[in-house]
Order: C-alpha cells, then sequence, then structure tokens
C-alpha cells in the first residue's frame, strides 16, 4: 500500500529533476526530429513534401516493410524457441540446470552485432567456413539480408522471452494445478487451459521487447543487412551521409520508427496491462517425472539452444588470436590483432571505460531516486514520471542521436564534439534499467520501513538517503553493473554522437567493419566481450538474489 | 501526555469513503481503540493522525495544538506497525536509537536511553543482536521499545499482535497495556479483534463504513451496545425485534412473534416496534418456572444445537414461534442437552437492550 503523504517536498523535487532533466535531453530532442521531419528544406516551412518523398521511394518504403517483416519474423522464432525452452527450465530435470541459466543471460549483455560479426566471419561469402565447405564442393546458402539477421536476434534475443516466462512458470501456485487435475483435468488438458493461459502474459511481455529491440537495433543490420535497407540504419545514413546529408528524409524515418514501437508499447499496456494473473505463489509446481527418453531430449534441447547462441562469441575470440595477413586468416596463436589495436591508440579502451563509468553511475543517481518516488508515492504526475522514463527503451540510439545533435549543434546550450553529450545520450537511454531495477528492489522492502523512520522524525529526503539507499544498495549496484556492460557495447547512438577522439571500442569495431581490418574488428570484440562478461560475472550472484529481470 | 482531538475528519479514497466526518475526543493518558472490521475506515483514522494520510476535510490537534497541517516526521508520535517494520540493516540498539540520533540526542544519553527502553519492554541487554536473530515477539517488543524511546506525545499501535500466534498475543496485550499504564501516555490503538479491546482499552470506538457506531467504556459497548451493528461485531448475540405491547412497572414488554420479552426502561420506546438483543450469557437454564428469580423474565425453548468448547458450551434453541435464540452456558454438562429438550431460561430484563436502527 502506498499513500501520499502530504506536504512533503522530496517527490516534487525528483520530478521536477527528472522532468527536466528528460524534457532537455528525451523529449526535446525527440520533437525536434518530429519538427525536422515536416520542415522543408530551407527550414522554415511546414510542409508534408518529406513524407511524400520517403513514401514515393521504393527503397525506403522497403526500410519501412524490411523492418516490420524481420521483426515480426525474429519475434515468432524468438517465442518459438524460446517459450518451450522456458517449459523445460521451469518443469522438467534438466542436467547442470544452474550452469545452463547462468549461461543463457550471457546473451543479454553480450553485444549482439558482434554476435553478426561472427557469423560473418564464419558464414559470410568470405568467411572461414565457408571457404573450407567451398572447397569440398558443398554449396553454402547466403547468410546475408533476412536470414542473417533473424537467426542472430533469435540466438541473442531469446532470453528476453526465456527469463519471464520461467519466473511466470514459477509464479503458479500448485494448488492451481492440483485444483485442475482434482476437478478430472489430465494432465495435458491442464497445461493447455490452466498453466498456459496463466504464463501467456508473461511470453507476451518478453516478445514485445524483443520486437522493439529488433525495431531500433542498428549494429546487427548495420553488418549484415548488405544492400537491404533497413530503418534504423537508413536513418543513420542519410542523416551521417556525406554527399546528401538529409536530415528530414532522416527524420522521416526516425518518426515512423519511433511510432511503430510506440504502437507496440501502447498494444501491449492495452491488452496485457489488465490480463495479469497473479496466483500469488506459495509453493511451485514440482518437476515432471519424465522418462529417461523426454528428460534426454529437453536437455539436449535446452543446452542446443544456450550454446548455439554462445558458438558466435567464442569463434570472435579464438579468431581474435588467430594471425591476420591482409584479410587472410592463418591458423596460427598470436597476439598480433591486439597489439596492432593497442599500437593504434589506447584512447577508445579508456574511453570506453570512463564513459561506461560516468553513464552507470549518472544513470543510478537519476534513475533510482525516480524508482523509488514512482513507486513510493503514487501520483498522477509520478505515474506519468513513471511511464516517461521507461520510454527511452521504445526508441531507437540512432534516432536519439541525431535529435540531440540537431538540438545541442548550436544555440545556448553547444554539446556536440564532447564527452558530455555521449554520458547524456547513454543515461537517457539507460534510465529504464535503473528505474525498472530501482522499483524491483523496493517491491521487497516493505513501505513501513520508510513509515517507521519518518514517523521516528527522520524526513523522507533523509529516509531515502539515510535508511533506503543502504537497504537498496545490493540492487542499485546490480543495477549499475548491467547499465555499464550495456553502455560499454552501446552502438547505435555512440556511432552517431562520437567525436574525434571520443571513439569508443565499438566505433573501432564498427570502423574496421567498414574497413578490412578483420583481425582489429575481432580484437575489439574480444575486448568487448572481455569487459562485458568479466562485471556480470562478478556481481552474479547478487543478480540473481535481486533476480534482476534485465530490461 | 496529551489530549488528542479529531474534528470532523473526512477523507476518500475514489468514489469510497475511507473516513466520514469522524470527531473524537481522547483524553490524556487514555488508552483508546479503534474498532471495527476491515475496510471500516480504523487504519485510515490512525494513519492520518501519523501524518501517513492526508485529511480531505477537518482537523486534529494535540492538546490544542493543530498537527494536521504538520509533516509526520515532525508530528512526535511513536508509532508500532503491524509487521514491527525493524530496520534490518541496524542491530536492535541502532532501531531502537534511530529516533533519537534524529533528534540530535548525545551518543551517551543514546545509550543511556536505549537501555532503559530495552529493560522495559524486558530485552535487556539485547542491544547488540540483529533483528534476524529475534523472534516475533522479541520483534514486537524492540518495535513498542523504538517507539516509546522518543517520549513521543501520542502512542499509535495498528493492529500491532495480528502476527503472534494467539497465547503470545494474549500476553503481550497484558504487557502493553501495562506498560502504558506505568507511563500514562496516550495510546491508540487499532485492532478488528473485539476481545482484544475489551480487554485492553479505556474507551472503544466501534466504527463501520467510515463513521463512527458507538464509543465507550469496554463494558457500556458490550452490554449496552447501540447498534445491531455494535451488539453483533462484539460478539455472539440475540438480535430480536418486538412490538411494544404493554408497560408493568419498570418493564416495558415486547411481542416478538408469540414470544414476550421484558426489557428495563424507564424512559418510553422511541417507537412501537423496538429492535432489541439479548447476551447468550444473560439467559440461564432453570429447573422450572418456580426456579426463575425474582424480578427475573423468562422463556420456554427447545434445544436445536449444542456446540461444546470447553470452558463455555453454546446452545442454539428454537422458541415456539420458530424465532432462534441462542444461549451460552459456562461449565454445563454437555450430556444434559440432548437435542429436542425443552429448557427454561430465566434473564434478567435489564440485560435487554433497545437498539437504535442504524
Amino acid at each position: 500500500m502506498s499513500v501520499a503523504v502530504p506536504r512533503n517536498a522530496f517527490p516534487l523535487v525528483v520530478t521536477a529533476v527528472a522532468f527536466t532533466f528528460l524534457g532537455l535531453f528525451f523529449i526535446y530532442p525527440l520533437y525536434r526530429v518530429f519538427g525536422a521531419s515536416f520542415l522543408d528544406a530551407s527550414g522554415t516551412n511546414l510542409t508534408l513534401h518529406n513524407y511524400a518523398k520517403v513514401v514515393s521511394s521504393t527503397f525506403y518504403r522497403s526500410s519501412v516493410i524490411n523492418s516490420l517483416t524481420i521483426g515480426v519474423l525474429a519475434t515468432l522464432a524468438t517465442t518459438l524457441i524460446s517459450a518451450p525452452l522456458a517449459f523445460c527450465v521451469a518443469r522438467m530435470p534438466i542436467g547442470g540446470k544452474t550452469a545452463l541459466l547462468s549461461l543463457a543471460v550471457l546473451p543479454l549483455v553480450l553485444p549482439s552485432f558482434v554476435s553478426a560479426y561472427a557469423l560473418l566471419l564464419l558464414f559470410g561469402r568470405a568467411g572461414i567456413v565457408t571457404s573450407a565447405l567451398e572447397s569440398l564442393g558443398v554449396p553454402v546458402g547466403s547468410i546475408y539480408g533476412t536470414p542473417g539477421i533473424v537467426l542472430v536476434y533469435v540466438l541473442t534475443l531469446y532470453p528476453y522471452v526465456l527469463l519471464p516466462t520461467v519466473a511466470g512458470l514459477k509464479a503458479l501456485d500448485v494448488s492451481v494445478e492440483e485444483a485442475s487435475q482434482n476437478l478430472g483435468a489430465s494432465r495435458w488438458r491442464t497445461f493447455w487451459s490452466v498453466t498456459f493461459p496463466i504464463v501467456i502474459p508473461s511470453i507476451l511481455a518478453g516478445a514485445l521487447l524483443v520486437f522493439i529491440e529488433t525495431l531500433e537495433n542498428f549494429g546487427v543490420p548495420f553488418v549484415l543487412a548488405e544492400d537491404k535497407p533497413i530503418m534504423a540504419v537508413e536513418a543513420f545514413k542519410l542523416f551521417v551521409g556525406e554527399t546528401d546529408a538529409n536530415p528530414a528524409s532522416a527524420g522521416v524515418l526516425g518518426v515512423l520508427l519511433v511510432c511503430s514501437t510506440a504502437l507496440v508499447v501502447i498494444i501491449q499496456r492495452r491488452f496485457l496491462g489488465r490480463r495479469r494473473f497473479a496466483t500469488g505463489a506459495r509453493r511451485s509446481p514440482p518437476l515432471i517425472e519424465a522418462g529417461a527418453g523426454w528428460r534426454a531430449i529437453a536437455t539436449a534441447y535446452c543446452w542446443a539452444v544456450v550454446l548455439t547462441s554462445l558458438v558466435p562469441f567464442f569463434a570472435v575470440i579464438v579468431i581474435s588470436f588467430m594471425e591476420y595477413r591482409g584479410p587472410v586468416l592463418h591458423p596460427h596463436f598470436s597476439l598480433e590483432n591486439f597489439a596492432e589495436l593497442f599500437r593504434r591508440s589506447m584512447r577508445p579502451l579508456e574511453n570506453t571505460l570512463l564513459l561506461a563509468t560516468l553513464a552507470a553511475f549518472g544513470a543510478a543517481i537519476l534513475g533510482v531516486p525516480i524508482g523509488y518516488v514512482a513507486t513510493r508515492f503514487r501520483t498522477r504526475l509520478t505515474g506519468i514520471l513513471d511511464i516517461v522514463a521507461t520510454m527511452p527503451f521504445a526508441v531507437a540510439g540512432t534516432i536519439l542521436g541525431i535529435g540531440l545533435i540537431i538540438s545541442f549543434n548550436s544555440g545556448w546550450l553547444v554539446l556536440t564534439g564532447g564527452w558530455l553529450i555521449l554520458v547524456i545520450a547513454y543515461v537517457v537511454r539507460k534510465l529504464p534499467f535503473t528505474v525498472r531495477a530501482s522499483s524491483a528492489i523496493l517491491h521487497q522492502i516493505d513501505p513501513s520501513l520508510e513509515e517507521a523512520s519518518v514517523n521516528l522524525g527522520v524526513s523522507p529526503m533523509k529516509t531515502f538517503a539515510q535508511l533506503m539507499v543502504p537497504l537498496m544498495l545490493g540492487g542499485i549496484v546490480g543495477g549499475m553493473v548491467l547499465t555499464w556492460v550495456a553502455v560499454a557495447s552501446e552502438l547505435s547512438a555512440t556511432v552517431v554522437l562520437y567525436s574525434g577522439q571520443w571513439q569508443t571500442l565499438t566505433v573501432v569495431m564498427f570502423q574496421a567493419l567498414e574497413g578490412t581490418g578483420a583481425g582489429l574488428a575481432a580484437a575489439t570484440a574480444s575486448l568487448l566481450i572481455f569487459f562485458t562478461v568479466l562485471p556480470v560475472a562478478l556481481v552474479y550472484r547478487l543478480l540473481r538474489r535481486y533476480e534482476m529481470s534485465l530490461l | 501526555m496529551t489530549a488528542v482531538t479529531i474534528d470532523r475528519v473526512s477523507r476518500s479514497f475514489g468514489s469510497v469513503q475511507a473516513v466520514h466526518d469522524v470527531s473524537l475526543d481522547i483524553r490524556d493518558g487514555e488508552f483508546f481503540t479503534l474498532l471495527g472490521p476491515s475496510g471500516c475506515g480504523k487504519t485510515t483514522l490512525l494513519r492520518m493522525i501519523a501524518g501517513f494520510c492526508e485529511l480531505d476535510a477537518g482537523t486534529i490537534s494535540f492538546g490544542g495544538r493543530r498537527i494536521d497541517t504538520l509533516p509526520p516526521h515532525r508530528r512526535n508520535t511513536g508509532m508500532v506497525f503491524q509487521n514491527y517494520a525493524i530496520f534490518p540493516n541496524f542491530t536492535v540498539g541502532g532501531n531502537v536509537g534511530y529516533g533519537l540520533r534524529a533528534r540530535n540526542v548525545s551518543p551517551a544519553q543514546i545509550t543511556a536511553r536505549v537501555a532503559t527502553a530495552l529493560k522495559l519492554v524486558h530485552l535487556d541487554g539485547y542491544d547488540t543482536r540483529w533483528p534476524h536473530q529475534l523472534s516475533g515477539g522479541q520483534l514486537q517488543r524492540v518495535a513498542i521499545a523504538r517507539a516509546l524511546v522518543i517520549e513521543p506525545e501520542v502512542l499509535l499501535l495498528d493492529e500491532p499482535l495480528s502476527n503472534l500466534d494467539a497465547q503470545l498475543r494474549v500476553e503481550m496485550r497484558g504487557e502493553i497495556r501495562q506498560l502504558q499504564q506505568t507511563l500514562g501516555i496516550t495510546a491508540i490503538y487499532v485492532t478488528h479483534d473485539q476481545e482484544e479491546a475489551l480487554s485492553i482499552s479505556d474507551r472503544i470506538a466501534v466504527m463501520r463504513a467510515g463513521t463512527l457506531e458507538q464509543v465507550d467504556k469496554p463494558d457500556a459497548v458490550y452490554r449496552y451496545s447501540a447498534t445491531p451493528f455494535v451488539a453483533e461485531f462484539m460478539g455472539t448475540t440475540n438480535l430480536l425485534s418486538g412490538k411494544v405491547s404493554r408497560r408493568e412497572g419498570s418493564h416495558v414488554v415486547l411481542t416478538a412473534g408469540k414470544t414476550e420479552f421484558h426489557m428495563h426502561t424507564n424512559a418510553a420506546p422511541m417507537t412501537d416496534t423496538v429492535g432489541f438483543c439479548l447476551r447468550p450469557e444473560a439467559l440461564r437454564i432453570v429447573a422450572d418456572r418456580s426456579a426463575v428469580p425474582d424480578g427475573w423474565a423468562s422463556l420456554e425453548t427447545q434445544i436445536l444445537r449444542v456446540e461444546f468448547l470447553g470452558a463455555l458450551t453454546r446452545v442454539e434453541t428454537r422458541l415456539a414461534d420458530g424465532e432462534m435464540i441462542r444461549i451460552a452456558v459456562l461449565d454445563h454438562p454437555v450430556d444434559t442437552l440432548a437435542i429436542g429438550t425443552t429448557l427454561t431460561l430465566a434473564y434478567d430484563p435489564r440485560r435487554v437492550t433497545e437498539l437504535k436502527t442504524s
């Protein structure tokens, strides 16, 4: 229960600061993108010409269709693979389940474009596997375009469906299934009429995240799309195009992209928001006593999915330790790729570490109070704040980056060209992480603790700082590590916003992809993998304890 | 130590009137209980006093000083929460000293006052223990010590015993009452348990749907319930209604169905038809009409059901006209209460209470 506390300045202060920040660095930039899409070349007259131009162009029209098609296909495939996987994990006796679950979390923190890049190295036109097979006379199908992109999405995004579905299945009280069987329904019938409908909201919530992620992802299509136009990539190309930079058309694509994701979120809130089945689990249902055959099949299936998703990353690490002569890979162990990388400059590595750390602190300092106020002081205003603060996850990084540049390239506040604009973009993008993390921990802390503190004479603001922050610390640190990791592998906003000396590791990789430096790219990817897996491994126990649902 | 004045206080949540136009005068040093079923507004009223719930209308004052405009942390109330709300990141001593630190009391003073408070709740020497090492009853004592050590003007208790097992509950309510008496502090206690309320309070306010039904001393609320709701809520009873047929001295004779009831009253009944209650334990089984004490009235009923509860035996009986009459007898051999047996029941007409229609 949370009841509004009278005459309390604390929630108002937090709300005011949060709205100022989000208004300035999230709403306003989006508004500028929106505005740019409606202005003509002179930038003064309102026009629908830009929309007409994009819609009438076969190329851009197909970019919209391609994005949506790939999104739908990837979401369907991910759901079809993950839902049975979740059921096996939650209800079947699987060998090595703890290890399996730990490994299944990894794709969420590993940069997905590294996976795409690995696929390219292995199965691309000049890929290692392709060459090997072709020399044996076996033809290999193309992984460029839709099939490759969908495959990478499935392999990197399946935990988004897996984790909430497992949680949903575990939150089911055993008595619900027992009641069904007691009333005469068979096990099979019980599953389809009781168990499955109860976890549908969890499955759909995960599927929604997958869909949004596929729409806004920049790196994967950039690596694998080749000539196939994709919205997030085309918007970027239109914006930074050297010969024909066209912010208006980029704006149109941006608006279409944001509208697509926003539409999905609205549909989800409409139809899913009310369908929440809390059964108040006292005791989770027991594991199904399956025969040895079924157990073997389930175990094999689970491990196959999880291991396959990790193969690309493993491959990249191996390749990064091999010798490249020009574009040709030689099977010798070598540290030359790393040496080359560091010879060029240590700055990208330092930048990544510095920017990720700043962003993690920034997102925590802003996000934790927002989550606190939105959870504990429920008013209409804090409700709006909660929605606005979680919206950035539905906005493509490329579009936010474009908006920030349009907004802060000139005028009273110039931010472009420095590190601050990168940190701001990261904080905005990852704010939903810390807001959600903060409210998730708070749901495990009884509100009467704060009331007791206030009742004993400590003001709400001091209560938050002195009592709640220490109590929430484990969860806050977990959220910060996740933010740190997500920022370290951020590409879509970085690639728009970075400049000169503020290159990050992801940018180095991005540039290496465009050129021929496969060895360099692999070494950078290995470094990225190291810096994302290590922190998560260090705080893994902490994350498990707070059952952190990775956004 | 403070008198608490609640004046015409209201609060609604959406379309639900949680508290509606409630006024109460709680005396200095009084143990005052808000009693009612869940959703009656008792907790909302308590939270309004603590400052955790805003008022739509009305005022609350401590000793003539208006406090409903103060933020909760400046009201100087000590609250004991239903789930104790013990800070898990502080030791017992840290918990009890929490409010003192907020008041910038010197460390030496804090140590001394924490020790005194812990002694008061029989937890001497527990100050370095951690909350997770304590039992439910001990946590409860810590919560009480923490609320008392700040020397609050008013002690607020929100169903503090509902998480304890039955025996401990009885033990703790005795201790709470004794502590309150020793310190002479004003205490406001919220509960839905009528027995608890009766045993612990100086006065009880029975609440229903956001309004006060009756405010009185425990025995008055029980024996002279003002409304059918209070009569039923305070314990098993016989709710009847009868037509006023005549007056016999200090009695009014009421006809309910084919049965006549005698009610002691000096005032004239307000209406032709009167609702009244007669507690089961006020009915006594007698051998026959000749054994009915002087000045008492009697009934003849037939036993329908017998429920043996240990010290007490509850018997459901039926009057000739079919109306149900419940009786409760202490220490009565159950085998004399065969179903179908006809009983003669005697009662003192003073125990028949007229009810306001509510």
